[in-house]
């Protein structure tokens, strides 16, 4: 009755419509003291808890006597500090059985709380371990770093990651608190912190690592800007070098498939191997050698470099852009058994939001092969592309510029982005549907599916009004 | 069409038309003209009475008659903003941090108008002391204060260079009056509908980052109906202020908990320079000084202070051990010092209530204590004392500043073991 694309477009158009009121969520209000307090972050792994200590430094010296107030990171008094923190932070099971805490790494840093004005303060890494068999999600939480001595200090407590509950503390996760930490004025004692972040499940984590895939993808300007710029001149044919008239839509779309596929297997090969291999990339290269691919694509849709091979191409460079996806799941430092379920949850939300996305682009990508302003379209938004890609390309190998800043700023207007495809899909939807109505000749072309493609000069001329 | 049906009628609508245009003329100039003599009118008669209301009765009844007289200048909208249920809820909603960290309940002083503002005022000089550096006066002071960190925050954000020293003197001795002072010495009211009320992002260079100072920026509510025969509770406060009167049958039946800290503690404003916590400070000091090396060891507490123990929220969390010096075993010069040092704090209501208070606290002296910790010069960040009885427990704190960085600043808290909000609540 109606052809298969315009139908599939009308789908994608609601689905359009759906997705950025899905993105839109607020940011919750942060707490506040006068005087700067104590923050405990807890990331609750699989058989440890991980706290991340904030510890105002002044308020450190009067309680431990340590003074750090003038010192050089270089000449932190680690094993002073270790003492203290251990004999102040004593994690037990609900039974009273003490855990293991061991205090890693010790840092000064600059901050400032609501009203405190700026200040200087240590930073602490602790592992929490609880004896064997011992519930990690269920524990008494004495702790009276500082509060011990300097009475009417106060100690945050929050979560920060909780794979099992689904809070992954990424893509705009925010720390829950579970507790404050203060003297009981009444018998000024500190009492201990009861924390019970309730049952954890596998299936949650999963649904994060889905949702945290979906959200890196989006705001990952890189990634999407990558695939949508190898799949710009895939309508077209290329002959003697140039980027000619338009493929048929069946060609067209064959194209943007094996290219979305290819692109998707790279980057699931490359997270697969170098997150199992736990590889230790450091993050320079891969960024430049993402900048360098989006800036190859760019120049491809401007003259065709490898016609015919995007799908190849797509799955090279593809590799590079799994790596980068891999960072994300390194920092959440996650048990094998999770991280395989992460891996899976990540790449999962990755795709659907790929496929969400090439499949809002794509009548658009058909229509603009079809207009006369098509060519300088396609040019325009190569150049544009070619831009941000060199920008990025500068900024990664250490020379900060405006433009990869803009670049990368883009990636945090997500609703924006995606409505502004959505309406340019059901443009380009209405476009066809007019051009049926008024042309018969173009449904028949498009019934034939194409065989023999339409000149773009044949249909612009009869709308003249787009 | 219709232009000719208007050419056929043009004689007789033309003179009624003229009669009309003439009639609106001078019902509007007319109508302008009593207005405006009106409004000017009633400018010149609350004028005065802004600068000094009418209020009638003494004590309580003064109270009363000034919060119905204020009451009577608002419209109902903002009476349901003053009028409030005597909860617990909104009687502890109170706090000694700036506006932006914390939401009030109450009307905001800069919404209100000047014969508003006027009438405000007049119930919180009916309800707090006469004294000369403490009651009415001293509150007056917490909000001449507010106005000059609101003018060193806008002063750091705009152009940068604004040197706290200039305006906020540490030493009240060598208190330079400098340009900055004339910023800070707006007329109160005016900076109050000026001061922004929501909450700027922070940050902010100025170091307190995007909070909201200003006299403006403080709260009157009555919770329960003013009256003399029930139960109600006066409710001002903002910034560093914060003043719980409860009145029941026509009784003062508590004036706790009330917080008073000031930042910065010593400025000047119109040639005049202001220590608002002096009379808190001074008393406090007489009383470390006078403790003998032996005693002092006795007082000293051997944990720090960050703040007041018993600020904001918490409410009868009284520790159950009273700790440092007890009062009967210092001489009684000192114990006259002990009283002596309460009575600033206590002067914070009427000249009967503030008698009653002093002559329970002097009958419960010998139950009573007295410690320290930090220094005894109530001049160094984290420099605290306390007076804790059976009744009285005052709290007085040296903090670093948060606007003026390099100088210190003060909390106070004046809380009654068994008054606070009159009674009415158990915590």
């Amino acid at each position: 009755m109606r052809t298969p694309l315009i139908s599939l477009c009308r789908m994608l158009a609601g689905i359009a419509v759906a997705v950025p009121a899905a993105l839109l969520s607020g940011a919750p209000p942060a707490a506040a003291h006068p005087m700067p307090h104590s923050v405990v972050l807890l990331d609750v792994h699989e058989t440890a808890v991980a706290a991340h200590l904030e510890l105002p430094v002044d308020e450190l010296r009067r309680a431990s006597g340590i003074d750090l107030r003038t010192i050089a990171a270089t000449d932190i008094p680690a094993d002073a500090l270790r003492t203290y923190l251990t004999a102040h932070i004593r994690p037990t099971t609900t039974n009273g059985q003490p855990w293991t805490v061991t205090i890693g790494d010790l840092s000064l840093s600059q901050n400032q709380q609501t009203a405190t004005g700026p200040y200087q303060e240590l930073l602490a890494q602790a592992v929490l371990t609880p004896p064997a068999g011992a519930d990690v999600r269920n524990f008494t939480f004495g702790y009276d770093v500082i509060i011990h001595q300097v009475v009417t200090h106060i100690a945050l407590v929050s979560v920060r990651q909780d794979w099992a509950a689904g809070r992954i503390g990424e893509g705009g996760d925010s720390a829950e608190q579970v507790g404050t930490i203060r003297i009981d004025t009444r018998t000024m004692t500190v009492p201990p912190l009861r924390v019970d972040l309730g049952t954890g499940s596998a299936w949650r984590g999963f649904l994060a690592m889905v949702r945290l895939g979906g959200t890196h993808i989006l705001t990952g300007t890189d990634h999407l800007l990558f695939l949508l710029i190898l799949l710009l001149p895939a309508p077209l044919l290329a002959i003697r070098g140039r980027w000619r008239e338009p493929a048929g839509a069946r060609t067209a779309l064959t194209r943007i498939g094996r290219t979305t596929l290819a692109f998707t297997a790279g980057h699931s090969i490359a997270l697969a191997l170098s997150s199992f291999g736990r590889l230790d990339i450091p993050s320079w290269p891969v960024e430049a050698f993402i900048a360098a691919s989006i800036l190859v694509g760019a120049v491809h849709a401007i003259r065709p470099l490898f016609p015919g091979r995007e799908a190849a191409v797509a799955g090279l460079f593809g590799l590079g852009h799994g790596l980068a996806f891999s960072f994300v799941l390194a920092e959440m430092q996650l048990s094998t058994g999770r991280l395989a379920l992460s891996l899976l949850g990540f790449n999962l939300g990755i795709e659907l939001v790929q496929i969400l996305l090439v499949a809002l682009a794509l009548p658009p990508l058909l229509v603009i092969a079809r207009l006369r302003a098509g060519p300088r379209l396609r040019v325009a938004g190569a150049l544009l592309t070619g831009t941000a890609a060199t920008g990025w390309l500068a900024d990664r190998l250490g020379l900060p510029n405006p433009i990869a800043r803009i670049a990368d700023s883009a990636g945090e207007h997500t609703t924006p982005m995606v409505a502004g495809l959505a309406v340019t899909a059901t443009l380009a939807i209405a476009w066809t549907l007019v051009n049926r109505r008024t042309r018969p000749t173009l449904e028949i072309l498009s019934k034939e599916g194409c065989q023999r493609p339409a000149t773009s000069k044949s249909i612009t001329i009869t709308v003249p009004g787009h | 069409m219709n232009k000719e049906a208007g050419q056929h009628a043009r004689p007789s609508r033309r003179r009624w038309r003229g009669a009309a245009v003439a009639a609106a003329a001078v019902l509007l100039v007319g109508g302008g003209y009593a207005t405006a003599n009106a409004a000017t009118a009633k400018g010149a008669s609350t004028k005065p009475a802004a600068a000094r209301p009418q209020v009638r009765g003494t004590g309580v009844a003064a109270v009363v008659n000034a919060a119905n007289a204020f009451l009577a200048t608002l419209s109902d909208d903002q009476k349901a903003q003053v009028l409030l249920d005597f909860s617990q809820a909104n009687a502890t909603n109170w706090s000694n941090l700036p506006e932006g960290i914390v939401t009030r309940v109450g009307i905001q002083l800069g919404t209100l108008d000047d014969e508003q503002l006027a009438a405000a005022k007049a119930v919180v000089k009916a309800a707090t002391g006469t004294g000369k550096g403490t009651g009415f006066d001293q509150v007056t002071q917490i909000l001449k204060a507010d106005d000059i960190l609101a003018a060193a925050e806008a002063g750091s954000t705009s152009s940068a260079t604004a040197d706290p020293s200039v305006t906020a003197t540490a030493d009240p001795t060598d208190s330079a009056t400098a340009e900055p002072t004339d910023t800070a010495t707006a007329d109160p009211s005016a900076s109050a509908s000026d001061a922004p009320t929501g909450t700027p992002p922070s940050g902010g260079p100025g170091g307190g980052g995007g909070l909201n100072y200003g006299s403006g920026i403080y709260f009157l509510s009555f919770l329960g109906t003013p009256s003399l025969t029930g139960t109600w509770q006066l409710h001002f406060g903002g910034h560093h202020l914060a003043l719980n009167i409860t009145f029941k049958d026509g009784k003062v039946t508590g004036s706790t908990p009330f917080f008073i800290g000031v930042e910065p503690t010593s400025f000047t404003t119109d040639g005049t320079t202001y220590q608002p916590l002096s009379a808190q400070r001074d008393g406090m000091l007489k009383l470390l000084g006078s403790l003998t090396t032996a005693q002092q060891a006795t007082a000293k507490l051997t944990e720090s202070f960050g703040d007041v123990l018993l600020g904001p929220g918490q409410d009868g969390q009284f520790p159950t051990t009273k700790e440092g010096i007890a009062v009967s075993q210092l001489s009684p010069a000192q114990k006259k010092l002990v009283l002596a040092a309460m009575r600033p704090w206590v002067s914070m209501v009427d000249n009967a209530t503030t008698r009653m208070l002093l002559t329970t606290y002097e009958k419960q002296l010998n139950q009573t204590f007295v410690a320290f910790s930090g220094g005894t010069g109530l001049d160094t960040q984290g420099d605290y004392v306390r007076i804790d009885g059976p009744g009285v427990w005052i709290e007085f704190i040296c903090q670093n500043g948060i606007v003026f960085q390099s100088q210190i600043h003060f909390h106070t808290v004046y809380r009654d073991h068994t008054r606070d909000y009159g009674g009415e609540f158990t915590f």
